[in-house]
């Protein structure tokens, strides 16, 4: 099986680079599963998991961002994203405390930070594939 | 003429302005080392944010809400500068450039007729323009402290930038910043960061393969995009200026310590030479009252 080249970057540096498999995508309007040969799409992105996998179709990295962009095209797939982590860096307690704290908040911008946190939480409680 | 001790004191105290000065060299030179790293790591993703946005810029016709930081106001009165300067001294001519060259530029706005505003980045610029034309500063940062704090202080500013934009406090803004040139040479330069300049040269070179991008599907559509994309583009261009002047910063300090470090060399080998032309005086002296005295015995 083919490879499609990966690229996360975030705007302090380049995060991830490598050819692999498979990547699911956060998209704005719901996941987007990348293989190569993927037709050419951009799309911007929800908070949400990027989750690599390899050409033998086991997990490399999963990460969390809370936003960005992709292009995708045959060959390559570009992720921009304003910050990203690694899954398995989250900790479920201290994200727990960080919504209740926002949530007595009111303004507009903790709303948003909310709703990132919201998303954090639910990227390391739902269940996902370890190989597809 | 002075006394031996005298000259000795000075040795000394020009000695540690040299250990000084050399210090601060080196400190500069190792820091420049890693803001440059932190440039070139930036790198990738403001190209790339640059190529998504010439191939959505086209897609904007219409001149409401966000798409306003593509297409302007449609005006042209209000102006507002933001000269980026460093927070500390003592780097040659970096920050004296920065602030004449945005003084230049606001009195020949404001010779055409127009409304000029300034928003200083970084204590020495506010410094100045708190004494040259303090009620035209709308807001400073200083202590932004790029290096360390990331992109969060970049956010900072553009978020402000943009808050007032949206408030129709001005039309145009221009950044006035150093420019990395190499590590002993910045070059100072205007850019205008709002509506967003199109004729910026590395879009033209997109414009080639502007056939191969418009194929791309976009989703949800292109106007969302365009309007995620604007503000994130203000942002990661005042990050980019930011990391940039930092950059420049620690060059020119580099230099200007280099030169300081040299001249107090040579301010100890001359101050030594005059040391022993004193003593040598001294001792010829001695010899001739000893001798003189010995002979009218």
């Amino acid at each position: 099986m083919a490879t499609i080249s990966f690229d996360l970057v975030s705007p302090e540096n380049l995060i991830f680079n490598d050819d692999v498999g498979t990547i699911i995508v956060p998209g704005k309007d719901g996941d987007l599963g990348v293989l190569p040969g993927h037709s050419q799409v951009m799309s911007s992105l929800r908070p949400g998991r990027v989750m690599v996998y390899s050409e033998d179709k086991n997990l490399v990295k999963s990460f969390f961002v809370s936003g960005g962009f992709a292009e995708i095209n045959p060959e390559k797939c570009i992720v921009l994203a304003e910050s990203v982590v690694e899954l398995n860096s989250l900790d479920k307690s201290s994200i727990e405390k960080e919504i209740e704290e926002l949530g007595s908040n009111e303004s507009k911008e903790s709303e948003e930070q909310l709703s990132i946190a919201k998303a954090k939480l639910e990227a390391i409680t739902v269940s996902f594939y370890d190989k597809i | 003429m002075p006394s031996l001790k005298d000259i000795k004191t000075q040795i000394n105290s020009v000695g540690s302005t040299r250990k000084i000065t050399s210090a601060m060299k080196m400190v500069a030179a190792s820091k420049l080392r890693r803001s440059q790293e932190k440039a070139e790591a930036a790198r990738p993703y403001s190209s790339r944010l640059e190529e998504m946005l010439a191939s959505l810029a086209s897609s904007a016709a219409s001149g409401e809400g966000i798409i306003k930081l593509l297409t302007g106001t449609g005006n042209d009165q209000n102006y507002i500068i933001v000269p980026v300067s460093a927070d500390r001294g003592l780097c040659g001519g970096f920050n004296s450039s920065i602030n004449r060259e945005t003084f230049k530029l606001v009195k020949s706005l404001e010779g055409d007729g127009k409304n000029v505003q300034i928003m200083p980045l970084g204590k020495k610029s506010r410094d100045f323009f708190n004494r040259v034309m303090k009620d035209q500063i709308i807001e400073s940062f200083v202590d932004l402290n790029i290096s360390n704090t990331g992109y969060d202080s970049a956010l900072q500013v553009s978020n402000k930038l943009q808050e007032l934009y949206f408030e129709e406090k001005f039309d145009k803004c221009i950044l006035v910043f150093n420019k990395f040139k190499s590590a002993i040479s910045q070059e100072v330069t205007k850019q205008q960061l709002i509506p967003l300049d199109v004729s910026n040269p590395s879009k033209e070179e997109n414009a080639d393969d502007s056939s191969a991008k418009a194929i791309y599907e976009y989703e949800p559509d292109e106007e969302t995009i365009l309007k995620d994309l604007l503000p994130k583009n203000v942002s990661i261009q005042i990050f980019k200026v930011l990391l940039e002047s930092d950059a420049g910063e620690h060059g020119a300090r580099m230099a200007a310590m280099d030169n300081a470090t040299r001249n107090a060399g040579e301010m100890i080998d001359s101050l030594t030479l005059k040391y022993n032309r004193t003593r040598q005086a001294f001792i010829t002296k001695e010899l001739i009252e000893i001798i003189s005295g010995a002979e009218s015995v």
